[in-house]
């Protein structure tokens, strides 16, 4: 798999103003030894981006299109909270990801430096209430726990980092 | 991206989606879908080649339907498995009109 490199700033979101270089680079492996490292930045249009990694990632791996449509699900979702709730809008470096399969298993590590935000703590929205009194948000962290399996969050380093598995037999 | 056309069809606005229901495109089709709903008395969304959809559009899609309340008939059609699968999860097969096809 090909490997990218990224500059590790340190900095939180919220602070500084780092302009964005676009740059992507390597991480340094904690958890994760071998599969895609993509490193955003706190921007909507990353997401086009984003969608050809995981694409990529997906053919090299043999995952069919249920799992590419999922991981890009999920990673949208994660990532749009990191720049719109998280602090991170514009920010550089503002979220990283790394993907690996393992067997019948992708695992995705998310992180990003906004503010601390469990997604396992949010509320579920009702799905099931009527129209009056559906609330738009929330939608996308259910998404998120509907998919993935093993969600783990914790809090350190200043960031929030979260682990997770998409089974890749048919769901 | 997302191709968004707009037709009169029968006694039908058609509005026809194209590529991406996500975070980029949604504020689009809010738009579209809402002017639709304001313009015409009955709509139908055609989603057959929506390939992706997230919660923004979701999102687009909900307000959409507030704004048809009470004066548009708002369809849902021919849903890709992509969107159907995202709507089941969502709770959105309770609570929109779908058709299997469009109307006309």
């Amino acid at each position: 798999m090909p490997s990218r490199t990224v500059q590790h700033t340190g900095r939180r979101c919220g602070r500084g103003h780092g302009t964005l270089p676009g740059g992507r680079a390597v991480w340094h492996n904690r958890s994760i030894p071998t599969g895609v490292e993509i490193a955003l930045n706190g921007t909507v249009g990353e997401l086009e981006r984003l969608a050809a990694e995981v694409a990529e990632f997906c053919r090299g791996n043999g995952l069919d299109e249920g799992v590419e449509f999922d991981l890009n699900l999920v990673l949208e979702e994660l990532f749009i909270n990191t720049i719109r709730h998280g602090g991170c809008g514009d920010q550089a470096d503002a979220a990283r990801i790394r993907m690996r399969a393992a067997g019948d298993t992708v695992e995705v590590e998310y992180r990003d430096r906004g503010i601390p935000f469990n997604p396992l703590d949010a509320p579920e929205p009702n799905i099931s209430a009527p129209f009056e009194e559906r609330q738009p948000g929330g939608l996308g962290i259910h998404l998120v726990r509907q998919i993935m399996s093993d969600v783990r969050y914790r809090r350190s380093e200043g960031e929030n980092q979260l682990t997770m598995a998409r089974r890749t037999e048919s769901k | 991206m997302m191709e968004v056309t707009q037709e009169t069809r029968e006694d039908w606005r058609v509005v026809t989606l194209r590529g991406r229901a996500d975070s980029e495109t949604a504020d689009r089709l809010e738009e579209e879908l809402r002017s639709a709903v304001q313009q015409h008395p009955k709509v139908a969304v055609d989603l057959r080649a929506v390939d992706y959809i997230s919660s923004a559009g979701l999102r687009a899609v909900l307000q959409a339907a507030r704004a048809a309340q009470g004066h548009s008939d708002l369809a849902f059609c021919s849903l890709s498995a992509a969107v159907k699968k995202v709507f089941d999860m969502s709770g959105m097969q309770h609570i929109l009109k779908i058709r299997e096809e469009l109307p006309c």
